[in-house]
């Protein structure tokens, strides 16, 4: 595939610290992004009262800053292997689709989607919430965040032992 | 006496348990990609708070989120003990993995500050107040530290060379 001929596939797959940045960022991503966005499921969920939900909301502001880390050093990552690992991994019979990976992309999007969806909300109603209590909608929604985070989590560390 | 305890290590259940299933290792690393996310994701918050930002947070809010911090690191401490029961030598001999353990120490003595300096000043202060010198430089500090063991954590594997 086109995208593992890049100078960009080439510098990442190839040189001594390529790899390893680009998977550390990828960590370091990953802990802003999906821990405030745990912080505010869980503060929607009940705990921590004496959080206001305004500043959660805030925080999410920064987890925007790890989910573009995670953009960027993903997608780095991506190139080197895009059809023979990620996509694609080699399988009995070929190439075959992989499941793995494509399912924690889905998730990833799937949670980024709630964070964004949460954050308006919380930014448009919360002022009418009691600190001890938000709309069992909402908490439905902070209870999703959660299981697409811990799946998506899964799915991504599951990825490294595919394809090797 | 490094080989000492080493033997020791991998003659213990937990070796057998970690090293015995193909999934036990996966799964644990699963769970200390969780534990992280959620340990930097609080800290930030109240790091954050510690240094003088988001003042809509007050202060006793900061403390009701340090639970939640105590318990993923738990996580990631319980884990971690997996890794290093199942597989010793592989981080006995790897630098990348005592500057880790060394920052989670400094991280550590850092909390102990926090406990005993920090936090008495705080609940003698109005909610939303400014945070004293002391505040701000244990917030930098746990950023830091913390920090620092993530990227030596995820760099372990290309960092140093194990006796693995």
């Amino acid at each position: 595939m086109w995208l593992e001929e890049t100078g960009l596939a080439d510098w990442v797959r190839s040189s001594p610290a390529g790899y390893p940045l680009m998977i550390t960022l990828h960590a370091f991503g990953m802990a802003i992004m999906v821990g405030l966005a745990l912080a505010l499921d869980m503060r929607l969920l009940g705990w921590f009262s004496g959080m206001p939900y305004a500043a959660l909301q805030r925080f999410l502001g920064v987890a925007w800053i790890g989910f573009g880390i995670n953009f960027i050093s993903g997608s780095a990552l991506f190139t080197t292997q895009s059809a023979s690992k990620y996509v694609f991994q080699p399988g009995i019979n070929g190439l075959e689709f992989n499941w793995v990976f494509m399912g924690k992309m889905t998730l990833v999007f799937a949670g980024a989607i709630m964070a964004a969806i949460l954050q308006t909300t919380v930014n448009r109603d919360s002022a009418t919430w009691p600190p001890t209590s938000v709309p069992a909608k909402v908490k439905f929604m902070a209870a999703l965040s959660i299981v697409f985070w811990l799946v998506a989590i899964t799915l991504g560390r599951l990825t490294a032992y595919l394809g090797a | 006496m490094l080989n000492a305890a080493e033997n020791w290590m991998t003659s213990t259940w937990i070796n057998h348990v970690v090293l015995g299933y193909a999934w036990t290792w996966p799964t644990l690393e699963t769970l200390h990609f969780l534990g992280l996310s959620l340990l930097m994701g609080t800290l930030i918050i109240m790091d954050l708070r510690l240094i003088g930002f988001q003042r809509i947070i007050p202060l006793t809010a900061v403390h009701s989120l340090m639970p939640v911090a105590i318990f993923a690191f738990s996580i990631n401490l319980i884990t971690g003990l997996g890794f290093i029961f199942g597989d010793p030598r592989l981080y006995s001999g790897n630098w990348s993995f005592w500057a880790k353990m060394i920052l989670v120490l400094l991280a550590g003595l850092n909390f102990v500050v926090y406990y005993f300096a920090v936090e008495p000043k705080l609940k003698k202060l109005e909610p939303m107040a400014a945070t004293p010198a002391i505040a701000k430089a244990v917030g930098v500090a746990s950023l830091l530290f913390w920090s620092g063991v993530l990227s030596f954590g995820r760099l372990l594997p290309y960092l140093g060379t194990g006796g693995g």
